[in-house]
């Protein structure tokens, strides 16, 4: 891939191991970024303090070499890097207030100028909101990309619902070569094939624990508009729906019963004005995309009952359902089992069920 | 002059005839043995003298020489010392009137010359009435286990100086009368479902478990019944036949942890703590083989309480007794080989706090830490349990049904009835249950409608499922369809099945 020596320039930049505010100081201070390469000694003096330069650690005395074991790095994990001067930077990144000055990323490239929606979940994610979020993540892939982290439970979710079509993004917290958590190691391999990886971070960039934050806003600014699948009173979840509000983007969020730990952040967005989310009509509704709605399921005369009880009586036991529905317990499990195949039911542990 | 005297020993669960002969020599006193006698064998010396002595009998003051033959194998234990003392007396011209031919003798001494039960006697008659011996004399204590061998004349003899009397024919012992097997009325634990509250799922799948011989894991948070409810494994399992009850004691009567009745009546019911070693679980030992907890599990059940919990070295041995139903110890000593068909039965936590799942509760371990403990228990192990339920805390108020109240015989019924049909669809073949088809019974038995391979194509993708759950989910729906009593695999078989894997959905 070529660069222009600007955009070369920032890479450099973005590799180096200063803060994002000194970043843009120094590009400030140079004329064109380029000068960054050739002048480094000069431009800096004027941004970094004297003394203050060890605190960085880092060898700037000759920024074209380093400039190409950067680039050296990114070939090595088949990345490449998408900067604001490029064409390819996503329109609604650029908007807020601090974007990342390069993305580096592995995957498909168009998938950046394409309309993007967020899903962001807590790790701990009920699993009927688990299933939900991956039904309403495999509609929306339909229309736009799915923005989402990397994590277990919400965001997983997401990811299995929109890997199939490849529309999908993954905004990772560290270097674009490195895999957080580790367990998604295959999972990585899945989407860098199908859909796109993303990362603020220069290859060979280790997790930090403030870099989740700045990865939330990433997926904030990406996104036209960001559901909240489960969050609970300090989730994660909660600081990507914040930036979202901040950045003008719509805010969604699946309700939940009171009492609910994983569920309570999603209720508080509600009860502040966020959308609330049972399906992905609400949202294909809110931007005025019309949309078939779920298709009708052929249902037996018992699946219809126990559906019918599942419905009417929220999370419930297995037992109670065979109760309520009048049949023996057995033929409750096999039921539940064929509904939750048709995606209209949902286990939820200890032998309960719910519906969807 | 030499005397001749035949006693036993085991090696695994088969007697080995050992012949013990003494010589009596005039010369300096003296005792010696050989042919290869461990430890025990030779401590039999001073017993032997003092219970001579004690019982009257005048111990020779020559030069004594015992050899057990054949050499080769080692001699272990004390159930040699009766042999010994007859041999002795005959050697030393005190016993000359009896005949002692085609005579086994069994026991160990006691020093006042009292005879002391020895382990591993069923066995031992069993293979010495095969080599065609007739006529045993064994310890009164072992009376019990010994009477259930018919067709041989046995003695149970109190003393050394009773059998003594009884070989000289001046107070004869009467020959033991052949019991007849009769199961017990009552189980020992006195278990039964009846007792257990709620759990309409768990029971359920115990009665599948029992009726095709699938294995079973049940997860659920700690003190909700998941130890009372495989208790209640044994009691719904099909009766024993007196063929496996024997086949069952011999492991017992080696082990030597047979009960009063002297033969195994009921299933056994084991549950090694999860701190057992390899060893323990799968046998062993460093002379002397001994039956692991899955041998003294055969013909009935091994429950592994917190699956996780237990070293992953000795859950991965059990892969292969799981399949084979027999297991083989090697070791310097020799080769053994114990059966070892057993259902097993685990549970676990489905989290490490235990609280994932339940509805009143809250789960504080994060997916990774889950996966994580559930990673302790190997994909492969997991394969061979057909059947995973979750057993849940759910209030017995809640349900009223009836349906909760069945008692262990009336589960029994179906059992029985469910096996009978699976005896007639393998009659001829070495399959004997459901669980243990291969690929090829699978195909010609477990036919499955367009339908219903619809639906377990539907199935694995929405659930994700492992390409190895297939023939489990056909099997398990199989064993459905037999306590259905239904010829073909329907629909609900399958779906029901299904749900009977909720660990394969897991990463």
């Amino acid at each position: 891939m070529d660069y222009t020596a600007d955009e070369t320039a920032i890479i450099w930049l973005c590799a180096q191991n200063f803060d994002y505010g000194t970043r843009v100081r120094l590009l400030r201070a140079a004329s064109r970024p380029q000068n960054l390469l050739t002048e480094f000694g000069k431009i800096s003096q004027s941004v970094i303090k004297r003394g203050e330069m060890r605190v960085y650690n880092n060898d700037c005395r000759s920024p074209e070499k380093s400039a190409e074991a950067v680039m050296a790095g990114m070939r090595d994990c088949g990345a490449y890097a998408v900067t604001l001067l490029s064409e390819d930077y996503p329109d609604s990144l650029k908007v807020i207030p601090d974007p990342p000055l390069a993305l580096f990323c592995i995957g498909r490239r168009e998938l950046l100028k394409k309309k993007k929606f967020g899903i962001v979940g807590s790790r701990i994610t009920p699993p009927w909101a688990a299933k939900e979020a991956r039904l309403v993540s495999e509609r929306l892939a339909e229309r736009f990309v799915v923005a989402t982290g990397f994590a277990e439970g919400g965001d997983r979710a997401a990811i299995d619902g929109a890997l199939g079509s490849g529309n999908l993004i993954c905004v990772l917290p560290l270097g674009i070569d490195g895999c957080y958590p580790a367990a998604h190691h295959a999972l990585k391999e899945q989407v860098r094939e199908k859909g796109l990886l993303v990362s603020e971070y220069a290859p060979g960039t280790g997790l930090k624990k403030y870099h989740f934050h700045a990865r939330n806003r990433i997926l904030a600014g990406l996104s036209e508009g960001v559901l909240v699948a489960s969050a609970g009173r300090k989730s994660g979840a909660l600081i990507t729906a914040n930036f979202a509000l901040e950045f003008g983007r719509d805010v969604f969020a699946f309700p939940y019963n009171p009492g609910i730990a994983q569920g309570a952040g999603c209720n508080e967005l509600i009860k502040s004005g966020a959308y609330l989310c049972t399906g992905a009509e609400d949202i294909f509704a809110c931007y005025g995309i019309s949309s078939p709605s779920r298709e009708r399921t052929e249902l037996s005369e018992t699946e219809r009952r126990v559906l019918e009880v599942l419905r009417s009586e929220g999370e419930v036991h297995a037992a109670v359902i065979a109760e309520r529905a009048g049949i023996p317990v057995y033929e409750a499990a096999a039921t539940l089992s064929s509904l939750e195949v048709k995606n209209l039911a949902v286990k939820a542990g200890g032998n309960r069920y719910s519906a969807l | 002059m030499i005397a001749k005297i035949i006693c036993y020993t085991l090696n695994g669960l088969d007697g080995v005839p050992v012949e013990v002969e003494t010589d009596v020599n005039k010369g300096i006193p003296a005792y010696e043995m050989v042919g290869l006698p461990d430890t025990a064998v030779k401590e039999s010396k001073e017993r032997v003298r003092s219970a001579l002595k004690n019982s009257g009998m005048l111990f020779p003051l020559h030069k004594i020489t015992v050899n057990f033959a054949p050499a080769d194998i080692r001699k272990e234990g004390a159930s040699f010392d009766l042999a010994i003392a007859i041999s002795l007396l005959k050697a030393s011209e005190q016993l000359t009137e009896a005949n002692t031919d085609g005579i086994v003798f069994l026991g160990e001494l006691a020093l006042n010359g009292d005879l002391r039960p020895v382990n591993g006697i069923l066995p031992i008659l069993i293979s010495a009435k095969g080599h065609g011996y007739q006529k045993f004399v064994i310890p009164y204590g072992n009376a019990r286990e010994a009477r259930f061998l018919g067709g041989a004349e046995i003695f149970a003899a109190k003393s050394l100086s009773e059998a003594v009397a009884h070989l000289r024919g001046t107070a004869p012992i009467a020959p033991l009368e052949t019991a007849e097997f009769s199961l017990r009325a009552k189980t020992r634990t006195g278990a039964d479902l009846a007792y257990v509250k709620g759990q309409p799922m768990a029971r359920r799948a115990l009665e599948i478990a029992v009726s095709g011989g699938h294995n079973l894991l049940m997860v659920g948070p700690p003190g909700t019944g998941k130890t009372m409810l495989a208790r209640c494994l044994p009691t719904v399992m099909p009766d024993l036949t007196f063929q496996e009850a024997l086949e069952i004691t011999k492991i017992h009567s080696v082990a030597g942890t047979l009960g009063e009745e002297g033969i195994v009546t009921e299933r056994p019911f084991r549950t090694p703590h999860h701190t057992a070693t390899t060893v323990s679980m799968c046998g062993g030992g460093n002379r002397v083989v001994h039956p692991g907890e899955i041998s003294l599990a055969h013909g009935g059940v091994l429950f592994l309480d917190e699956l996780p919990e237990y070293k992953r070295s000795t859950l991965e041995a059990l892969r292969q007794p799981l399949e084979d139903g027999v297991i083989t110890i090697a070791r310097s000593a020799g080769v053994v080989t114990y059966p070892a068909r057993f259902m097993l039965c685990a549970s676990m936590n489905p989290c490490p706090c235990g609280n994932y799942g339940s509805a009143e509760l809250t789960c504080t371990c994060s997916p990774a830490e889950i996966r994580r403990y559930r990673a302790r228990v190997s994909g492969p192990l997991l394969d061979r349990i057909d059947l995973q339920v979750e057993v849940d805390s759910i209030g017995y108020d809640e349900l009223t049904s009836t349906q909760l109240r069945e008692d262990s015989e009336t589960v029994k019924g179906r059992v029985n009835e469910a096996r009978r049909i699976q005896r007639e669809r393998f009659e001829g073949r070495r399959v004997a249950s459901n669980a243990e088809m291969g690929e090829r019974e699978i195909g010609e038995f477990c036919a499955l409608s367009r339908e219903c391979d619809e639906i377990l194509r539907g199935v694995f993708e929405r659930m994700k499922l492992s390409a190895r759950a297939r023939s489990r989910i056909v099997k398990v729906a199989r064993t459905i369809a037999d306590l259905d009593a239904s010829e073909k695999i329907l629909p609900k078989h399958v779906y029901e099945a299904a749900s009977y894997r909720i660990y394969d959905k897991l990463g």
